[in-house]
């Protein structure tokens, strides 16, 4: 069957094009330049579905534009993950769609690059080119915060700005560390080298400025300090936006390159301690937050602590953990933070919210239930993968971790129901509980009926999830893959089609 | 479709029936009727356990990251769900009439009862380790919702619970990650090979692990301070049927886990050196300490709720006890408990459910007198303290003969000392209750009071009969202990419908009952041959203190009932499980509040340097050197 591996260019370059184009339109006819945006980012999801289908069916998809062979040239790589998040990303953005038809046509722009500046970092296989469409995600994201450029807006995304750019030449340094070391930037060719050129202190170095780097939008400790202020100021598309996929595209690079180009466990404690200081951070900041809003920005941190915790134990089971736990909190977040949007203020003054909008205080309830992992909600299996794989690898830096992820779930279930408390509580007399916006409590509720299916569904997505950490997770066959001469030592031996069973390895 | 999938499926009926029709006015009597059935869905059960010793399985069952989890109920778990069905049939026939047509959303209630029995039964249908933390998990919840319907203080009761069960939940989940580590299986029959295998201080590990976790939902020291406050501001239908079963799911799992996972020989082999005391021991005496403290706090309330429930605390160590010490006798007497407990309890907290209704109040101090006013509710809270204080011939004398008798066989005299202590303030604790609420002058604001309806009397009035009835033929209810304890793997404990023939001493409840109630006759006997002169005396014709009283010096001693005692006992309350609680409580603002001020984008670079400084020496220290 002929693969459509030359469609993988097209979510990248359709989006992009079109924000180019898109000005240009607008000058003719501002609203031909909105649809135009919409339907280029309709259209790369419909790529992505096809591809989804290719992918399952024959596994991961390697394109080699402009036909120079890896490891020249640019490379685009596509295994069950990139293609999951890359859907998530376009159907995020469209479900959240960042700018309303009132809208001056820039934030539709911005949008679009997301869109395609995201899909890059999704699919690219090289790390220059991932830092190029991080840097691209990044503006975009600077420029969305800003929205409409009140004082509030303004000022958190200027410090945004600051925070991101650090990151970006922390990751930029590590770039040139490791073209340094190995004189190429093609993953798949990193990954080759790396058991000679990357295990010394320099390859170390590097690794620490990339995490660094990249950390910045995966929402790792300590270059988080954006996350409160931008996802309490920023609208709430975009925080959902940000917090539920641009984070889990930036933490999946920093797998991608812990998989493939530092394998050694030096480099993986170190994000494990990254993790668990973001576990740490974000619970106990969350404990007490004056806002739902605030509450909800540093569970975000947490979260993406305990993804950074699966993600540096080694194996498929640590990498279906990672994935199973950044889905999961793709899927809840934003819908928390449709809710949010509508309850702004201190916690106690969301009494009688319950009253007012029940459908919304039981969706923020069902939600609070799963990401505080209580069984049969998938938040439960995904902590539960967590701790089963952590578990196999008893390190005492890993029991520490166990530990504190267990201590996180208590910690959570405290401020969540916390909230839950004061959303049922009765309002002060001659006062009716915050209404919420018909379009919010229809996304979140979308967003929840998702969870539920996916509970009901748990046992097939869990598979499907194991499946695809399998190929993630193993480094020989994306080389393989990739430079498919070159890696002709390393056998094809996983494909999609291997029996999962045999891979396991939660003892 | 075997009888435990009609069983489910009848539980979630009547949490969809409730859900329809719970706020219309026949919603009790449809919830009383139902739980009838589902109470003869497990009485048909009850030939297919005894037949085989097996377990009943249901058909649901299904398949994930590569473990598959399924449902059966053995003679354990049917023990078990017995009570709690009918602990629910009391509740909602209790909540029929007047009581459910006054509570401000009886829907819920009715709902609520509905899904925590569901909850229940699937956790005492579980069959192995992770359908056992599942349905933990749950029934946690389940109450959660149970407990917080009233908002207020009980959501803040209930949020204090959920937190508590939670890190008990986590504890638990510890424990059975790494027994599944070792053992490649959830299975209860793998588990118990593999814990066999494992060195001894993962061993320790497990069994604490486990032990704290349950123990949370038991009450068990130092984790008991949730469940007083929890469990009386529940409306007190429900309050009954959580201080009826809620906390025995704790015993329940530590006796899956403890007995039938770990093994008692695991626990007596794990010994700590130089005092002489191994894992098995060291429970026992958490669950002494728990039975002493609790009773003692219990005596000190003030509300009738919160007495009886600290109560429970107290005597759910009695069962533990009992249970560990894994005789015939003691496991017989420690299941046995569980069922005479949860039978006189519900009859208190009905009974002061009943006075709640009728005068608004629990508060001890503003109460008194009742008995003239609502007879029948005296006489159920008498049978009910009767049972609570372990007298003759109640059922709660049973189990705690054997229990003590147990102690005293397993050569544990000192706990037996302590359950002698217990039992001592248990009884001073109860007549506290009766006296403050019914006894001596009637309150002014009280004249007009009327006795609780038919609907709720007629059930409480039951359960305190069949608490008379199965302490006279305790043989009723150690015939459904043999299910349990033939599940567990203990012998079965001879015994006849009267009670139970040892070599050491034996007990014939019929013999006592019929001496007592002889006695009695005699004494009535007697006192009409003497003439059988008496008087009328009104209510307000009495005395205290040496001195006589009457309706124009009203006087009814209630406050600080045991000033003595408590001027004695007073200084032992020093509060520092509360004062560590508080403390943890402002910790861990303190650690948010600094927290929260280091996510300033600011100070970045300063985290960015220190990071890079600290991992580039870690990386060069930790022999990255090529």
């Amino acid at each position: 069957m002929a693969r459509s591996s030359e469609l993988l260019v097209l979510p990248i370059a359709l989006p992009i094009a079109a924000a180019f184009l898109m000005p240009v339109v607008a000058n003719v006819q501002a609203s031909l330049a909105r649809w135009l945006g919409i339907a280029v980012v309709v259209a790369a999801l419909g790529v992505a579905a096809m591809l989804a289908v290719d992918i399952a069916q024959s596994g991961p998809l390697v394109a080699a534009l402009g036909g120079f062979a890896p490891p020249l040239g640019i490379t685009l790589y596509a295994d069950g993950i990139s293609i999951t998040l890359l859907i998530a990303l376009l159907a995020g953005g469209l479900l959240f769609w960042a700018a309303s038809p009132g809208d001056n046509v820039r934030s539709h722009v911005l949008m679009v690059l997301l869109m395609g500046a995201g899909s890059g970092l999704a699919l690219s296989g090289d790390l220059f080119n991932l830092f190029v469409f991080y840097e691209i995600t990044a503006v975009a994201s600077y420029g969305l915060v800003a929205g409409r450029g009140s004082g509030a807006e303004a000022g958190a995304a200027l410090r945004y700005l600051i925070v991101g750019t650090l990151g970006s030449s922390l990751a930029l340094l590590g770039i040139a560390l490791v073209y340094a070391s190995t004189g190429t930037l093609n993953l798949a060719d990193i990954a080759r080298l790396a058991p000679e050129r990357l295990a010394g202190v320099t390859g170390m170095a590097a690794f620490l400025l990339l995490v660094l780097g990249f950390g910045v939008k995966a929402e790792l400790t300590p270059v988080n300090t954006w996350v409160p202020e931008v996802y309490a100021t920023a609208s709430a598309r975009v925080a959902s936006l940000l917090a539920g996929i641009v984070s889990k595209l930036a933490i999946v690079i920093v797998m991608r390159i812990v998989v493939l180009a530092f394998p050694g466990e030096q480099a993986r404690e170190l994000l494990l301690v990254l993790g668990i200081a973001g576990v740490v951070a974000g619970e106990f900041a969350a404990l007490g937050s004056a806002t739902l809003i605030q509450a909800l920005s540093y569970s975000s941190v947490s979260q993406l602590g305990l993804v950074a915790i699966a993600f540096a134990i080694s194996g498929t089971a640590g990498v279906a953990a990672g994935l199973a736990l950044a889905l999961h909190h793709a899927l809840v977040k934003p819908a928390f933070f449709m809710l949010a949007a509508n309850w702004r203020g201190p916690i106690d003054g969301l009494a009688g919210a319950a009253k007012a909008t029940p459908v919304a205080a039981a969706v923020f309830v069902f939600l609070a239930l799963s990401i505080v992992g209580v069984p049969p909600l998938p938040g439960f299996w995904a902590k539960y993968l967590l701790v089963t794989a952590a578990l196999a690898k008893a390190s005492p830096l890993v029991l520490l971790a166990i530990a504190v992820v267990l201590a996180a779930v208590v910690v959570e279930a405290a401020y969540m129901f916390r909230i839950a408390v004061a959303l049922y509580g009765q309002p002060a007399p001659e006062r009716s509980g915050p209404a919420i916006l018909r379009g919010d409590l229809a996304r979140a509720t979308l967003l929840a009926a998702g969870l539920a299916v996916v509970t009901l569904t748990a046992p097939a997505v869990l598979d499907a999830i194991h499946r695809m950490a399998a190929v993630a997770s193993d480094r020989d066959a994306y080389i393989a893959h990739v430079l498919p001469e070159r890696g002709a030592r390393a056998a094809l031996s996983v494909s999609v089609g291997v029996d999962q069973r045999t891979e396991r390895s939660i003892p | 479709m075997s009888l435990l999938d009609i069983l489910f499926l009848g539980a979630l009926a009547v949490a969809l029936a409730m859900a329809l029709l719970g706020g219309t006015r026949p919603a009790g009597v449809i919830a009383t009727l139902s739980y009838a059935a589902l109470l003869a869905v497990l009485a048909l059960m009850e030939p297919l356990l005894a037949q085989s010793n097996a377990a009943i399985a249901s058909s649901v069952k299904f398949q994930i990251i590569g473990e598959e989890i399924g449902w059966s109920m053995n003679g354990l778990g049917w023990f078990f769900a017995l009570i709690t069905v009918a602990a629910a049939l009391f509740a909602s026939w209790f909540s029929s009439g007047q009581w459910g047509a006054v509570q401000y959303d009886m829907r819920r209630q009715h709902v609520l009862l509905a899904v925590n029995v569901f909850a229940m039964l699937v956790l005492l249908s579980s069959q192995d380790l992770l359908g056992l933390f599942i349905g933990w998990e749950l029934v946690s919840w389940a109450s959660f919702a149970m407990m917080t319907q009233r908002g207020g203080a009980a959501a803040r009761a209930a949020y204090r619970y959920i937190l508590y069960a939670l890190a008990g939940a986590m504890a638990v989940l510890a424990a059975i990650v790494i027994i599944r580590a070792h053992a490649a299986s959830f299975n209860f029959a793998d588990a118990r090979m593999a814990v066999a295998a494992l060195p001894s201080a993962t061993k320790w590990t497990v069994v604490a692990l486990l032990t704290a976790g349950f123990g949370v939902k038991m009450g068990l020291l130092p984790f008991h301070l949730w469940q007083a406050p929890a469990y009386s501001e529940t409306p007190g239908a429900s309050s009954a049927f959580l201080n009826a079963i809620s906390a025995r799911m704790g015993l329940y799992a530590l006796i899956v886990t403890l007995l039938q996972v770990i093994g008692t020989d695991v626990l007596t082999n794990l010994s700590v050196q130089f005092i002489w005391l191994d894992a098995r021991d060291i429970i026992m005496w958490l669950a002494a300490v728990t039975m002493v403290v609790a009773t003692f706090i219990a005596l000190m309330q003030t509300d009738a709720r919160l007495l009886l429930t600290w109560h429970g605390i107290g005597q759910g160590g009695y069962m533990l006890l009992g249970v560990l010490i894994a005789s015939p006798l003691g496991t017989a007497g420690g299941l046995m408990h569980v069922m005479n407990y949860g039978i006189y309890q519900a009859a208190l907290i009905l009974s002061v459910a009943s006075v709640m209704h009728r005068t608004g109040t629990s508060d001890l101090d503003r109460l008194g007198g009742l008995i003239t006013r609502m007879p029948l509710s005296y006489v159920t809270m008498l049978m009910g303290i009767i049972g609570l204080a372990g007298l003759p011939p109640m059922n709660g004398f049973v189990s705690k003969w054997m229990i003590y008798k147990s102690l005293l066989e397993g050569r544990e005299p000192l706990l037996l000392a302590l359950a002698f202590v217990t039992t001592l303030g248990t009884i001073l604790s109860v007549y506290k209750l009766i006296h403050n609420i019914f006894l001596g002058q009637l309150r002014q604001e009280h004249w007009e009071i009327r006795e609780a309806p038919l609907s709720m009397t007629v059930p409480m009035l039951l359960l305190g009969a069949i608490c008379f009835v199965t302490g006279a033929m305790p043989g009723l209810t150690l015939q459904l202990v043999d299910r349990a304890q033939a599940a567990i793997g203990v012998p079965l404990l001879a015994h006849h419908l009267g009670g139970v023939t040892l070599a050491t001493g034996s007990l014939n409840m019929l013999w006592v009952v019929g001496t007592m109630l002889a006695m009695m006759g005699m004494g009535a006997v007697i006192f009409y041959l003497l003439g059988g002169r008496h008087r009328a005396v009104h209510q307000y014709d009495n005395y205290a203190g040496g001195h006589f009283l009457s309706a124009d010096l009203r006087y009814h001693f209630s406050h600080e009932f045991y000033p003595g005692l408590a001027r004695v006992i007073g200084p032992w309350y020093r509060g520092w499980i509360v004062r560590a609680e508080a403390s943890l409580i402002r910790l861990s603002d303190i650690i948010g509040h600094a927290w929260r001020g280091s996510f300033d984008a600011g100070i970045t670079p300063l985290y960015v340097m220190a990071a890079l400084v600290a991992g580039l020496l870690w990386v060069r220290s930790a022999g990255g050197l090529p």
